[in-house]
């Protein structure tokens, strides 16, 4: 059996995968609930119905993300450091690093030409530069998260936001929606504002190209757009499947290879 | 059954050996770093214990003295200071180790003031130069001078070389020790995790000299007797950078999969133990130890030894990597972290930086990410 299973539990989103001979097979991705476990259910259980196929059918699950510890279905759990660089790997072959800002922090990966994992940094300080921080913001401009990168493409004046601390920026995008400034201007100044944040990170790590984004922000093109004007260099796009699966489709590849090598051992 | 006495020592601050030597009529005085020399206290037969700000809820007390981008270290000490937990301490000396520690002496004094009973009868600032040549010696050595006089006038005893001789003598007899357990770690595979080891070199800071002595050659006769090693795949870390007297941080990397085997962190076995000279001279000899000996980069200038210190002790160990950590705004060690990954990195030696707060871990779902990234790094480089 050559099926096998990725489960990314996110702190904002469960992303499950199913890949067989490395093909991506099906896909979901729900919001997460408060427990790391149920999540991951609900998301195997959707994406086995989505496929057609039974838990039996899986031959190695691999679970990552902030909950891989709670997983009970997992045959092994991985980082989702490493599991982000297997799947952008994969996914955009010439990938030497990959930027991914989830739900509630932000990593930038560093690859060697075969995709092993040579270097990583992480966001230490705060909620600003993670995905809640994009969430909080549109909380606050009555706007769905998803929206915030489209409609920051169309404006003309962004603001700036004083403060990249997640509870001052707040304070700074009611002033602006009070001066009644244009929600895309608004929208602009917070995306930057995410940007900057993580650019300070990226330039720590002095990127190779090429260099992809995953995780859920990766959606947002308004932020995409401004990281890449920060730091000076070209992010790729991921075309195959939606970036906030990257890090389940990663936990698949592993899964293939534990599940070829624990074939071999048996063998 | 095993002891529990440097757990117990690692992970509390109200000991009942410390306890019990009060009970029998000692002094025993609170103390912030490791440019004080302890053995003038063992030689007027007073206790050192090393100020630890471990198990803190909360730090009302230290945010209100501190200002927000200050190091949770000093804040930590402060708050256990006033919510009673060193009420047992006959004297407090405040060491310059940092900005944030000097202000210790001027936060902790202020709080004397405004809460009543917080602040021991003999309150001592110790100053150490920032420079371990030339004229700092003399200025340390005046330094340590000045304060056995003053030891001497406060508690009315007299402290005479031969004291100061034993002193040295018993000290150096259990940095050998600290040393020879430091050796078994470097054994491949290893019979005793970085857990044990660092809480027996934690309680090294807090125990009767006599008593820590004694479980130690225990500790160093029972790991030598032991058949099963901890591990012979798991990989061997190093742990460097800010004070750390966190006993969790290292279970916790070690529950990621790997076995720490050799430390630099303060609290931990910092340097090579090497032994203070006897002959001569006591207090000289004790400010050449004190001074030159350490690895602390408080001290200017002395970068590159510092480097080839670390570098030394991750080969004698045969760590496979090292995790640098440093508590948030602690300038000394964050900017030391980032040269050190420079030069390690040139080395071929991978290292982690991870920032934290002192104390408990309150990050850990995050530190634990990337302590499993790191060994996966690792991994992929065998």
């Amino acid at each position: 059996m050559s099926v096998v299973a990725g489960c990314d539990v996110g702190s904002l989103a469960t992303k499950a995968v199913i890949m067989d001979k490395r093909r991506i097979v099906a896909s979901v991705i729900i919001r997460s609930g408060p427990r790391p476990a149920e999540s991951a259910q609900k998301a195997m259980d959707q994406v086995l119905s989505e496929s057609g196929l039974l838990s039996g059918d899986i031959s190695y699950c691999v679970g990552t993300g902030y909950g891989r510890e709670k997983i009970p279905f997992v045959n092994e759990s991985l980082s989702e450091i490493s599991c982000h660089g297997k799947g952008a790997m994969f996914l955009v072959p010439s990938t030497r690093s990959v930027i991914d800002i989830g739900g509630q922090d932000c990593k930038v990966i560093k690859l060697d030409a075969k995709g092993n994992l040579v270097k990583f940094i992480t966001n230490d300080k705060c909620a600003s530069g993670t995905g809640r921080f994009l969430d909080v913001m549109a909380k606050v401009m009555n706007i769905p998260v998803s929206e915030l990168g489209d409609l920051s493409l169309t404006s003309r004046e962004p603001i700036t936001l004083a403060s990249m601390c997640t509870v001052w920026a707040q304070a700074d995008v009611i002033k602006n929606i009070n001066a009644r400034r244009p929600a895309q201007d608004i929208c602009a100044g917070i995306n930057t504002a995410m940007a900057n944040r993580v650019s300070m990170l990226a330039n720590a790590m002095s990127l190779e190209n090429d260099i992809c984004m995953t995780g859920g922000v990766a959606k947002n093109k308004g932020v995409v757009h401004a990281l890449a004007r920060l730091m000076g260099k070209r992010i790729k796009d991921i075309r195959q499947v939606d970036p906030q699966l990257v890090g389940a489709v990663g936990a698949a590849l592993f899964a293939h290879e534990k599940a070829g090598k624990t074939k071999e051992a048996r063998s | 059954m095993k002891s529990t006495l440097f757990n117990d020592a690692a992970q509390t601050i109200d000991l009942s050996s410390v306890r019990e030597f009060k009970e029998n009529g000692g002094k025993v005085v609170g103390h912030t770093c490791s440019f004080l020399p302890v053995e003038i206290f063992y030689a007027a037969g007073m206790l050192p214990v090393r100020l630890r700000g471990i198990n803190t809820e909360s730090l009302n007390i230290g945010d209100a003295y501190y200002g927000p981008f200050v190091c949770t270290f000093p804040k930590a000490l402060l708050q256990q200071a006033g919510t009673g937990a060193y009420d047992f301490i006959d004297g407090a000396i405040i060491t310059s180790g940092c900005d944030s520690m000097r202000r210790l002496d001027e936060c902790w004094r202020k709080m004397g003031q405004d809460i009543s009973g917080t602040l021991p009868s003999w309150f001592y600032y110790f100053d150490v130069p920032n420079k371990p040549d030339g004229v700092a010696f003399e200025w340390y050595e005046s330094r340590v001078r000045k304060l056995i006089r003053d030891v001497e006038k406060k508690f009315k005893i007299s402290i005479s070389d031969e004291d100061l001789r034993k002193a040295i003598r018993d000290q150096n007899v259990i940095r050998k020790a600290v040393w020879d357990l430091g050796l078994l770690r470097c054994e491949v595979p290893t019979f005793i995790t970085g857990t044990e080891a660092f809480e027996a070199l934690i309680a090294r800071t807090v125990l009767p000299r006599d008593l820590y002595a004694e479980e130690l050659t225990r500790l160093i006769d029972d790991v030598k007797a032991r058949k099963d090693p901890v591990s012979n795949t798991k990989k061997r870390l190093f742990l460097a950078g800010s004070i750390c007297d966190d006993l969790e941080l290292v279970r916790q990397i070690e529950e990621a999969g790997a076995v720490v085997v050799g430390e630099t962190v303060c609290y931990g076995q910092r340097n090579t133990c090497a032994q203070v000279e006897v002959e001569g001279d006591p207090v000289s000899a004790l400010a050449d130890h004190y001074l030159s000996g350490s690895i602390c980069p408080r001290m200017f200038g002395y970068y590159p030894l510092r480097l080839n210190t670390l570098v030394d002790r991750i080969k004698q160990t045969r760590a496979q990597g090292v995790i640098m950590q440093n508590i948030r705004f602690c300038d000394l060690h964050g900017s030391e972290n980032g040269l050190l990954e420079r030069d390690l990195e040139k080395l071929g030696i991978p290292s982690l930086r991870i920032e934290k707060e002192y104390g408990a871990l309150s990050e850990k779902g995050r530190l634990r990410m990337r302590f499993d990234a790191f060994l996966e790094q690792l991994d992929t480089q065998d």
